[in-house]
């Protein structure tokens, strides 16, 4: 029976609301976001980005302020792109207390700038003697770096080529540059990962040409002792550009922070407006329910709290205590519970005259029944729409606070991400993919509940209903 | 002015759950200095007439048809400005329902009627306000008012500023939309004797619109009874009243169930059920559905308007039993 | 008819008005007195008319009986037993004998209910019926005693979609669902179709018969209540002026007050278009919050002497056979 009517009410509802075109717009836009909290495991190519936005140690393959892949399609020359070749042919020969495993990668190189180093990861235990060797398309083949590695658990083995193949540039360097060319450069300042990209010719380090084409790059690996092993090698082809949104200074990937902080904001907007609402529903109801005394000192309290402005309160409070998250949303409650207030009293002094009212006191209805039956239901309307126009104003409450740096960092939010490209010095750098997709998700999390909300207004606020 | 002439006038007024007839080919005639009554039961179009005849219809309503002449001019084919300049409170004036009520709370009524006056007329600010003050006076009320907020006044002063309102410009014809319904009766009565006292001393015409038909008694030359936006019956103040009675028996209904106080009645009569959906009005004559002496007739084919004396026309098929 | 179900005596209503500060400092009170020393008696079976204009009181004397407010002076008996002051319990019983019918049908039901709801508050209230069907079926029963036939086409409905008559019926049902043996009908036809209002009154006297009810019926319509109720009793400014039956108020009425009030109404004859009637009244009403001193009426009275404006206002006396009048001069000018 009640379900029925509650099925049928929001059947009306939803055949007004999908007239009004700028709610439906919001509301794709709501699912879109739902969507991607759903399905942020796949939609993260980094699935520790939650938990390691912080850890330096997680990022550290990734190219530092790299550019979104995509801008190589407004580009003339284009830039390589970050790749990870994790599936090597790999061969592994054991032989009383060694094993022997060789991996080669195939790494299909198109582009016209070169990667800025190529990192070899694997995992491994023992005595490890490493070699890496590099097969040109042009036939060339190079021995980029021979390294030991001496583990005495399993643990994970990192090498970068651009800093381990400086000796082999130099060879390198000798066989095809000018020697005039050469005289006056310090071999530190090369970058080896450049120079085996480029075509084998004069000119391969002031002016290269990129040798286009399939190389492959060999590890071999000979682990002594008992139990010494060397598995799972990965190369990292670390690119000038990465990903759908690039990196930022700190080399993390700044997709993965802004997807992740989808869920961030929809729990800071949702929780936020919903507990400030529901309390400041109550709070009205009653306040103009009883009137009189109970009036009057709810409302004094209520002027305190509107009266009090509540950003510098939360970034005093944040600077000195550093608030969680949690802590940070009970705070925005705290304030954010009068801006329905003022409406809900005054709907609720309305209702409180109208006849029905007085006819179900004359039937003899408790407060309770007057409030909860006759008076709460004609507001919920009202209160769900003031929620929904409530969420922008917690997520930009929560963005401005991150942005000054203090907000809860554990997690992962856009103002903070913002935060970081302001002090990355995003802006002066031109580092635009680092400020412009935290910020525009905002102001689409923004605009999808202000859509929602003005229609849901427009709809259930009888004040501006045009019949 | 001569004469109003309306002739088959159709409002219809688009909404999106179809269209309303709510006028459907009304016509009439106004002489000078004479009162029109219009009765009718609530929905019957009583108002929309009175907003027709301004030819200022409320949205959605479109007239579709018809004539509106005053002495003459077909004041549908005037354009907006013509008929604000020429017609709209200048000829005809309209004292629309609840006007007292949307007198604005935080304005003195010098300030009111000083704009409503200076908005149409030029002229300097002494000038007007011995105007207001001619026709406060005419209305009964002394120019103290004029300092005052409508919340300060009651009902029927209200309603005499109003009035007094819609005849600055000097119109011939005063439309007047439940002028008494929302006053009390002593009120009600005082307000109804100054627009006969106007009536008089100014050769007014009135078009006086009400659902009750005792009020029209006392101020309708002839009265006009609507019926589901169609003219039911039009006939002079003694032959709708008088010991014959009304033709049309909505019109008798009507008059049979008004209570009388001087009288005692044991048994009031009524019009069972309610009236037709103007969305889609019933085939036949509209009151077919409610009328007791319904034949076969009148459920299929429209009654014209039958003139069965003069100045007393009918639409019924009956009228003659 | 005889047996009196409902007494007022010295009924007062005094709402507190807004002070100035220099009033509030020299603790002076100023009130609305809306209701100013009303005593009637209304017996068992009889529709009791209270007649008068726009805030002479009728509504608020039609809330003190029903409890709504609370009164500040005076006394109410309801079947000989004193319920001025009562305990919620025992308030919460006397609303299941006493009930309203509110002049606006419409505003009187949560236009958020459907007609099933609306009537099962009152079931709920009182902790009738023991579940959904038993309510729906007393709603039904409810509906068909005022006849909104067949109960089920109704029961779904919202009271947007009925029409006025419709409306103020299902009220009605409403205030019938517990069975009161009292019923104060606040205006109840006057925001009907005049169409319909002669079927709506017949309807309530039909039920009032069948019933054995008793109606308190304010009203400002002199028309209906001569032909809907029993007794009259006119308010001015917070008291009675003049009671009496219903044929012999009207006919043969004795207070100036009253002789205006009929004279204002007007009659459905030909022949008083050009007639501009004589109303033997002066002036508008003046404020509850400023009575006159003396005789409340005697500042728009015509017949007023000095009398009237210096000696206390006049007790309502018996000039006839059920018929009381409060007036010094009523002898001299009847």
């Amino acid at each position: 029976m009640k379900l029925q009517e509650l099925r049928e009410t929001l059947r009306d509802f939803w055949g007004e609301f999908r007239k009004v075109k700028y709610g439906m717009v919001g509301l794709v836009m709501f699912f879109l976001f739902l969507l991607v909290v759903i399905f942020e495991p796949v939609l993260i190519p980094f699935p520790e980005t939650g938990q390691r936005w912080r850890d330096i140690t997680y990022w550290e393959d990734n190219p530092k302020n790299a550019a979104p892949v995509w801008v190589n399609w407004f580009k003339r020359k284009d830039y390589t792109p970050q790749a990870v070749l994790d599936k090597p042919d790999f061969n592994e020969r054991k032989a009383a207390n060694t094993q022997v495993a060789e991996a080669v990668f195939t790494y299909d190189y198109k582009y016209d700038l070169p990667p800025i180093d190529l990192l070899l990861r694997a995992t491994g235990k023992g005595l490890l003697n490493l070699a890496v060797h590099l097969e040109r398309p042009d036939g060339l083949s190079i021995e980029l770096t021979k390294k030991s590695f001496r583990l005495s658990g399993e643990a994970p083995v990192r090498l970068s080529l651009d800093k381990e193949a400086v000796g082999a540039v130099g060879d390198f360097l000798k066989t095809y540059e000018d020697p005039d060319v050469l005289r006056g450069v310090s071999l530190f300042t090369v970058k080896p990962v450049e120079v085996f990209f480029a075509r084998a010719a004069p000119g391969i380090l002031r002016n290269p040409a990129p040798l286009k084409g399939e190389y492959r790059i060999k590890l071999t690996c000979v682990a002594v002792g008992s139990g010494a092993f060397l598995k799972e090698p990965a190369l990292t082809v670390a690119g000038r550009v990465f990903g759908l949104m690039g990196t930022d200074g700190s080399k993390r990937d700044i997709w993965s922070g802004v997807i992740v902080g989808t869920k961030w904001a929809l729990l800071i907007g949702l929780l936020t407006s919903a507990v400030a609402v529901i309390i400041g529903v109550f709070y009205g109801v009653t306040s103009a329910y009883f009137g009189g005394a109970v009036d009057l000192v709810l409302m004094r309290i209520y002027e305190v709290f509107q009266s009090i402005p509540l950003l510098p309160v939360m970034i005093v409070v944040s600077a000195v205590f550093k608030p969680s998250i949690w802590m940070m949303i009970l705070m925005m409650c705290a304030f954010f519970w009068v801006g329905s207030v003022r409406t809900v009293r005054s709907m609720g002094l309305q209702i409180k005259e109208e006849t029905y009212v007085e006819a179900a006191h004359a039937l003899g209805a408790s407060q309770g029944r007057i409030i909860f039956k006759h008076m709460l239901p004609q507001v919920i309307p009202y209160a769900f729409a003031s929620m929904a126009l409530q969420v922008p104003v917690s997520i930009v409450y929560e963005a401005s606070v991150s942005l000054l740096g203090l907000g809860d960092a554990t997690i992962v939010t856009w103002g903070q991400i913002l935060h970081d490209a302001m002090q990355g010095g995003a802006v002066l750098q031109g580092i635009w993919w680092w400020i412009i997709p935290p910020g525009l998700f905002i102001a689409l999390m923004g605009m999808t509940f202000a859509f929602i909300g003005f229609a849901m207004d427009t709809i259930l606020n009888p004040k501006l209903r045009t019949r | 002015m001569e004469k109003l002439e309306v002739k088959k006038i159709k409002l219809y007024y688009f909404t999106s759950k179809g269209v309303i007839h709510a006028l459907d080919g009304v016509s009439f005639e106004l002489r000078a200095g004479e009162t029109l009554g219009v009765v009718g039961e609530s929905g019957c179009g009583k108002t929309t007439l009175g907003t027709a005849l301004l030819n200022m219809p409320t949205p959605p309503g479109r007239i579709v048809a018809g004539e509106i002449r005053l002495d003459g001019v077909d004041i549908l084919k005037l354009n907006e400005n013509e008929l604000r300049k020429q017609i709209r409170w200048e000829k005809m004036a309209m004292v629309f329902q609840g006007a007292m009520n949307c007198l604005t709370p935080v304005y003195t009524i010098r300030k009111q009627m000083m704009e409503t006056i200076l908005s149409h007329r030029k002229m300097a600010k002494e000038e007007a306000e011995a105007r207001i003050i001619k026709y406060l006076n005419l209305v009964g009320l002394s120019a103290d008012v004029l300092r005052r907020y409508p919340h300060e006044l009651s009902g029927g002063m209200k309603q005499r500023i109003v009035i007094a309102t819609a005849l600055f410009l000097e119109p011939q014809i005063v439309i007047c939309d439940e002028p008494t319904t929302a006053l009390d009766v002593v009120v009600q009565a005082q307000i109804i004797n100054l627009l006969k006292k106007l009536k008089q001393q100014l050769k007014l015409s009135f078009i006086f619109i009400t659902h009750d038909l005792a009020t029209e008694a006392e101020v309708a030359d002839r009265i006009l009874v609507m019926y589901a936006g169609k003219v039911a019956e039009i006939g002079t103040n003694e032959q709708i009243y008088g010991p014959r009675g009304a033709a049309h028996p909505y019109t008798q209904l009507l008059m049979a169930a008004t209570p009388r106080l001087r009288q005692k009645v044991d048994q009031l009569a009524f019009i069972p059920g309610t009236p037709p959906d103007l969305l889609a009005p019933p085939a036949g004559c509209r009151f077919h559905l409610r009328c007791p002496q319904v034949m076969a007739r009148c459920r299929q084919e429209e009654p014209p308007l039958i003139e069965i004396e003069p100045a007393h026309t009918v639409a019924c098929w009956r009228w003659k039993q | 008819m005889s047996e009196v179900i409902l007494e007022v005596k010295d009924l007062k209503k005094w709402f507190p008005l807004k002070r100035s500060l220099g009033q509030w400092l020299r603790g002076q009170r100023t009130w609305m007195r809306a209701v100013d020393g009303v005593s009637f008696q209304i017996k068992k079976g009889e529709i009791f008319g209270l007649i008068g204009e726009s805030g002479c009181g009728k509504t608020t004397t039609g809330k003190l009986i029903m409890k709504l407010i609370e009164p500040t002076g005076g006394q109410i008996f309801f079947r000989g037993e004193d319920v001025t002051h009562l305990s919620p319990e025992a308030l919460k019983a006397y609303k299941r004998e006493v009930q309203m019918i509110f002049q606006d049908p419409y505003a009187s039901m949560n236009p958020r209910f459907r007609l099933h709801q609306v009537l099962a508050e009152p079931l709920t209230i009182h902790r009738i019926g023991a579940n959904e069907q038993e309510k729906r079926a007393l709603a039904a029963e409810a509906l068909t005693k005022v006849k909104l036939t067949p109960a089920s086409d109704f029961l779904d409905r919202f009271s947007h979609m009925l029409s006025g008559g419709q409306r103020q019926r299902a009220a009605t049902a409403r205030t019938l669902i517990l069975s009161p043996s009292f019923i104060v009908a606040d205006e109840p036809v006057s925001m009907v179709d005049l169409s319909t209002r002669a079927e709506l009154l017949q309807m309530m006297k039909d039920i009032q018969e069948e019933l054995g009810l008793t109606y308190l019926y304010i009203t400002h319509d002199l028309s209906t209540a001569r032909y809907f109720a029993d007794r009259i009793a006119v308010m001015y400014l917070g008291r009675i002026v003049e009671m009496g039956t219903a044929d012999e108020l009207i006919d043969h009425p004795l207070h100036p007050y009253t002789k205006a009030l009929i004279a204002a109404v007007p009659e459905p004859v030909p022949g008083r278009v050009n007639l501009i009637k004589e109303i033997p009244i002066k002036g508008e009403i003046p404020s509850a919050a400023q009575i006159p001193s003396g005789c409340r009426f005697h500042p728009r009275c015509p017949f007023a002497v000095d009398d009237c404006r210096h000696l206390t206002a006049a007790k309502l006396i018996l000039a006839g056979p059920g018929h009381a009048v409060a007036c010094w001069r009523y002898k001299e000018l009847d």
